[in-house]
C-alpha cells in the first residue's frame, strides 16, 4: 500500500474530479520531478521552472477559480478547498517549493473569485493573465513584517512594508527594501497589503512589469529553491484603480485563510514524501549485523511510529481546514477573524509537526538523512523555510490570544 | 554592552593556555573565516575559500602540531591534563564562525588519540608521523575511517556489535598488513587526508575485540582511493567521501596499539568526540545569540524593538538559558575527559555514556530552541545573510556524527541501567 492510501484522508469528501486531479498530478510529478531528482537536484531552469509551468498552465491550476466567462474553470464553490488540498499535497510531495508557489496563486484566486465574494472588477482585469496563454503566473504577496522603521503604520503589531495613496483613477504604491513572501526575483504579480493614510488598508495588485519596481539580487536562503526570492529595493508604482482588490480586513483574512490552507496542504505533501522515504529505509536497512531489520527495532520503530502519527494528523488537519473553509458559516464566516485565526493556527501546527517529523526521520537515517543524494534533507529545509514565511510563531500566538481570549490591548 | 563573553565558563579549571588560545582563535575567525563563510556552501567541492584559513590556522600558526610531543616538534598537549578543556575553547571559537571547520579541525586529531595519549603512547608511530605535521607550514589533514556501507553506526557501537559487522579486512602477510575495504563519510577525506587511521577486522565476523585493528595508512600508498566530496545539507568545510582500500600494504607496526587495545581505546575517540560536539553546539549558539540580539534590537513590533515584547523575551531567555547550561555542562564534560584521576579512564564505557548523554541532550535543546529562533526571524531566519540558518543546517549534521541519537540513547541506557541485550 502506498503513502497515498495508508495515510488517512477523508476520501468521501472529495469528488471524482478531485481524485482524478490528484491522480493526474501524482503521475506528473513522479515522472517529471521525482524521477529526475537525482540528476537535476534543485535545478531551477531545467527542473523546477518547467515543472511549475506544466502544473499551473498545462494542468491548469492557475485557471481553477476564475469564472468561466473570463476563461477560467469556474471551480470556485464551497468544495474548492478540498481540491486545493488534494492538488497541493501531491505537488508538495514532489517539491515543497513548487507547492508553496502554487499555494500563492490558489489563495489569490480564491480571494478574488470565490463564489459569493467575487471581486468582479478585479476578476475582469486579471483573469486573462491567468487564463489566456500558456505562461505560468508567479504570484507573490507583500505582507506586514517586522520592519526597522520607527513609527511605521502597523497591522496587528507588524509594520506595513508598503503604503498606498489614491491618485485620481489610480493608486500610487511605494516601499523600500520590501521582502515579499516568495519569488520576488521573477514574480509576475505582487499582491500588496498596503497602509493607506486616511482609511482602511488596501490590497493592491501590482503586475511585475509595472515601471518603478527595482528588484534586488536573488537571496541565498535555506530552501524553497522553486521560489527565487529577492527584495524589492524600490517600489514606486502607479496602478489603475481596478487593481485595488479590496479595502479592510475581511478580504485579507479571506486571502490569508486560503494561503494558510495551502501551507498546511504543502506540509502534508512533504510529510507524505518523508513517510515514503523512511518506510523504504525501515524495510531495507539491517542493523546490529544480525538480520535485525531496522523497522523491527523497538527504539527506531517508536520513532517511525511517531512520524506516521504526525503525517496522519497533519493530513487530516489540512483536510479539516478545507472543510472549515468550505463551510465557513459554521466557523465564524468567510473572511472572519475567527476563520483566519483557525487557519493560521492549523498552518503553524502543520509546519511544526512536519519539522518535527522530518527532524526525527533524519535522526534515524543519520548521514543519509543529510546527504543530498538521499533527498530527505531537501524537505527538511523547505518545510522550515515555509514555516518561517508564515511569520513568527511567538507573534502568531498573540493572534490566537486575541481571538480566543478577547484580549484588550494585545 | 553584553557579549558572548558574558556567558559563564567554569573559571576554576580553564586551561593555562586559555587566554592565548582564545585571543588567537577569536582574531582568526573574525579576520579569516566570518567574512567568507556565507560562500562556503558553494565551495564544498574545491575548498578555494576554506583552504586559506586552514592554512593559516593549521600550518602557519601550527595548531596541527599540538597533540604531538614537544621533542618531536609538537606542543605536548597529548601529555597534558588540560587537553580537552583547551580544545573546548578552541572548538567553541571556531564553531562560532563555522562548525564544519570546527569538526574538520577536531577530527584531524582523532587518529592520534590512539597513539599520542598516555598510557598507550606509540612512540615509534609518533616519530613516523610527526614530521608530516610538525615540519611544514602547509595544512595537513588526517582522517579516522570508521563507517562502512552496511550498518551505519554499527562500527561505532563497539560494545554490543563488537566489530562483527566490520567488512574492511587487515590480513598479515610477512611483515605487512594487507588492507581491503570500503569506508564512507570520514571527515577530512574527499582528497584532503594525507594520513588515515582505518578501523579493520583481522578476522571477519569475529566478536573478539582483539580482532578489531586500527591501522594507519598514508594517502599516497598504492591502492588508496578517495572519492569526490559528498554534497550535504551543510558543513561544507567538513569534506567527506567514499574511500577505498585495495590491497594496501603497510608495515605491521602501523597498527595503532595492538590486539584488544585498539578496540578498548576506541572509546577515547567516542568520549572526546562527543565532548567536542557539545563545544561546537555552544560556539554556534553564541554566534546565533549575537545575530539574534542584533535582529531583535533592530526589528520593531508594536512600536518597540522586538526584544522588548514580553512574549518574545520569553524565547530570548530560553535561548540564553540554553547557552548558559550547555556551555557549563560542556566544560564539565571536557574536565571529566581530562582528569582521569578524578573521573576514571577516558576510554571507559562509563565516560562514553556520560558524554553521549550530555551531547544528545545539548543537541536536542539546540534543535528545539534554534528552530524557534529561526521562526521568530520570519523570512530573515531562512536568509543566509543572517547566519542563523547556516548554524541550524550545520548542527543538524553534527547531531548525526559519531553515531545517531538512537545509538547515544542505547549507550546511555546500557550503562546507567546495566542493560545486557541492548
Amino acid at each position: 500500500m502506498n503513502a497515498m492510501e495508508i495515510i488517512p484522508f477523508p476520501r468521501k469528501r472529495l469528488d471524482k474530479a478531485d481524485l482524478d486531479l490528484a491522480a493526474t498530478l501524482q503521475a506528473l510529478v513522479e515522472k517529471e520531478i521525482m524521477d529526475k531528482r537525482l540528476e537535476l537536484k534543485e535545478d531551477y531552469e531545467q527542473l523546477l521552472a518547467p515543472s511549475f509551468a506544466r502544473i499551473m498552465s498545462e494542468i491548469g491550476l492557475q485557471k481553477m477559480f476564475w469564472p468561466e466567462e473570463h476563461g477560467g474553470e469556474g471551480h470556485n464553490g464551497p468544495d474548492a478547498a478540498y481540491t486545493v488540498v488534494a492538488a497541493l499535497e501531491q505537488i508538495g510531495r514532489a517539491d515543497t517549493g513548487l507547492a508553496f508557489l502554487a499555494a500563492h496563486s490558489l489563495a489569490l484566486q480564491a480571494a478574488l473569485a470565490q463564489e459569493g465574494a467575487r471581486r468582479e472588477e478585479t476578476c475582469a482585469a486579471f483573469a486573462s493573465l491567468f487564463c489566456s496563454g500558456d505562461r505560468p503566473v508567479r504570484v507573490s504577496f507583500i505582507l506586514p513584517a517586522l520592519t526597522e522603521e520607527e513609527g511605521a503604520p502597523e497591522w496587528r503589531g507588524k509594520g506595513f512594508q508598503v503604503v498606498a495613496a489614491p491618485s485620481g483613477n489610480a493608486w500610487k504604491v511605494s516601499g523600500r527594501m520590501v521582502r515579499p513572501t516568495c519569488c520576488g526575483l521573477d514574480a509576475d504579480l505582487f499582491g500588496a497589503w498596503c497602509a493607506v493614510a486616511d482609511g482602511d488598508p488596501a490590497f493592491i495588485l501590482v503586475p511585475g512589469d509595472t515601471p518603478g519596481i527595482a528588484r534586488g539580487t536573488e537571496l541565498k536562503k535555506t530552501g524553497l529553491a522553486a521560489s527565487r526570492n529577492a527584495d524589492l529595493e524600490r517600489l514606486e508604482a502607479t496602478v489603475p484603480d481596478a487593481n485595488c482588490a479590496w479595502r479592510g480586513n475581511e478580504g485579507t483574512f479571506r486571502l490569508l485563510s486560503w494561503y494558510y490552507l495551502g501551507v498546511a496542504a504543502t506540509a502534508s505533501g512533504a510529510l507524505l514524501a518523508n513517510y515514503e522515504i523512511i518506510r523504504e529505509w525501515g524495510d531495507n536497512r539491517v542493523i546490529k549485523g544480525k538480520d535485525h531489520i531496522f523497522k523491527d527495532n523497538p527504539l527506531t520503530a517508536a520513532v517511525m511510529g511517531e512520524v506516521a502519527k504526525d503525517t496522519s494528523v497533519v493530513r487530516l488537519l489540512a483536510y479539516e481546514l478545507a472543510g472549515m473553509l468550505s463551510e465557513a458559516g459554521e466557523y465564524g464566516g468567510d473572511g472572519s477573524q475567527a476563520l483566519y485565526t483557525m487557519a493560521l493556527m492549523l498552518a503553524h501546527q502543520a509546519c511544526a509537526s512536519a519539522e518535527h517529523a522530518i527532524n526525527r526521520t533524519m535522526e534515524l537515517m543519520a548521514s543519509a538523512g543529510y546527504a543530498k543524494e538521499w533527498q530527505l534533507e531537501r524537505y527538511w529545509r523547505d518545510v522550515k523555510a515555509m514555516q518561517c514565511h508564515l511569520g513568527a510563531y511567538e507573534l502568531a500566538k498573540h493572534d490566537f490570544a486575541r481571538w480566543f481570549y478577547d484580549t484588550v490591548t494585545l | 554592552m553584553r557579549s558572548i563573553d558574558d556567558f559563564t565558563r567554569p573559571l576554576e579549571y580553564i586551561s593555562p593556555m586559555d587566554g592565548l588560545l582564545g585571543s588567537i582563535f577569536r582574531e582568526w575567525v573574525e579576520k579569516e573565516v566570518i567574512p567568507y563563510r556565507r560562500q562556503f556552501d558553494e565551495d564544498y567541492r574545491e575548498h578555494h575559500l576554506i583552504h586559506p584559513p586552514f592554512k593559516k590556522l593549521l600550518g602557519e600558526y601550527g595548531l596541527q602540531r599540538m597533540i604531538f610531543p614537544e621533542d618531536l616538534g609538537g606542543w605536548g598537549m597529548g601529555r597534558s591534563n588540560y587537553m580537552c578543556v583547551a580544545a573546548f575553547r578552541m572548538f567553541e571559537e571556531i564553531a562560532r564562525a563555522d562548525s564544519g571547520m570546527a569538526l574538520a579541525f577536531g577530527a584531524l586529531f582523532w587518529p592520534f588519540l590512539f597513539i599520542a595519549l598516555e598510557p598507550h603512547e606509540n612512540r615509534r608511530l609518533l616519530e613516523e608521523f610527526a614530521p608530516m605535521f610538525c615540519e611544514t607550514t602547509e595544512p595537513v589533514f588526517a582522517a579516522l575511517c570508521m563507517t562502512e556501507p552496511q550498518g551505519g553506526s554499527d562500527i561505532e557501537n563497539v560494545e554490543i556489535v563488537k566489530g562483527t559487522t566490520i567488512q574492511t579486512t587487515a590480513v598479515k602477510d610477512g611483515d605487512e598488513w594487507v588492507i581491503n575495504g570500503h569506508k564512507l563519510w570520514p571527515s577530512n577525506t574527499g582528497g584532503l587526508a594525507k594520513l588515515m587511521a582505518v578501523v579493520c577486522t583481522t578476522n571477519p565476523g569475529s566478536d573478539d575485540p582483539r580482532d578489531i585493528a586500527v591501522i594507519f595508512v598514508k594517502d599516497d600508498m598504492p591502492g588508496v582511493t578517495q572519492g569526490p566530496p559528498y554534497e550535504k545539507a551543510g558543513m561544507a568545510a567538513d569534506m567527506n567521501s567514499d574511500i577505498w582500500f585495495e590491497n594496501v600494504r603497510v608495515p605491521l607496526w602501523y597498527r595503532a596499539i595492538g590486539p584488544g587495545d585498539d578496540a578498548k581505546y576506541f572509546g577515547e575517540v567516542m568520549a572526546t568526540g562527543n565532548m567536542g560536539i557539545i563545544a561546537w553546539i555552544s560556539g554556534a549558539m553564541m554566534n546565533i545569540y549575537e545575530r539574534l540580539s542584533e535582529y531583535t534590537s533592530r526589528k520593531r513590533y508594536r512600536g518597540k524593538p522586538l526584544k522588548e515584547d514580553d512574549g518574545v523575551a520569553g524565547l530570548l531567555a530560553d535561548f540564553a538559558a540554553n547557552i548558559e547550561n550547555i556551555r557549563i555542562v560542556g566544560y564539565q564534560c571536557a574536565r571529566m575527559c581530562d582528569r582521569h584521576d578524578l573521573y576514571g579512564p577516558l576510554w571507559h564505557p562509563r565516560l562514553v555514556a556520560k558524554m553521549r548523554a550530555q551531547r544528545y541532550l545539548a543537541m536536542d535543546r539546540f534543535i528545539d530552541v534554534t528552530g524557534r529562533v529561526m521562526n521568530l526571524m520570519e523570512a530573515y531566519g531562512t536568509d543566509r545573510d543572517w547566519d542563523v540558518e547556516k548554524h541550524w543546517r550545520d548542527l543538524k549534521i553534527l547531531q548525526l556524527v559519531e553515531g545517531s541519537k538512537q545509538l547515544c540513547q542505547i549507550e546511555v541506557a546500557r550503562w546507567f541501567y546495566e542493560c545486557e541485550t541492548l
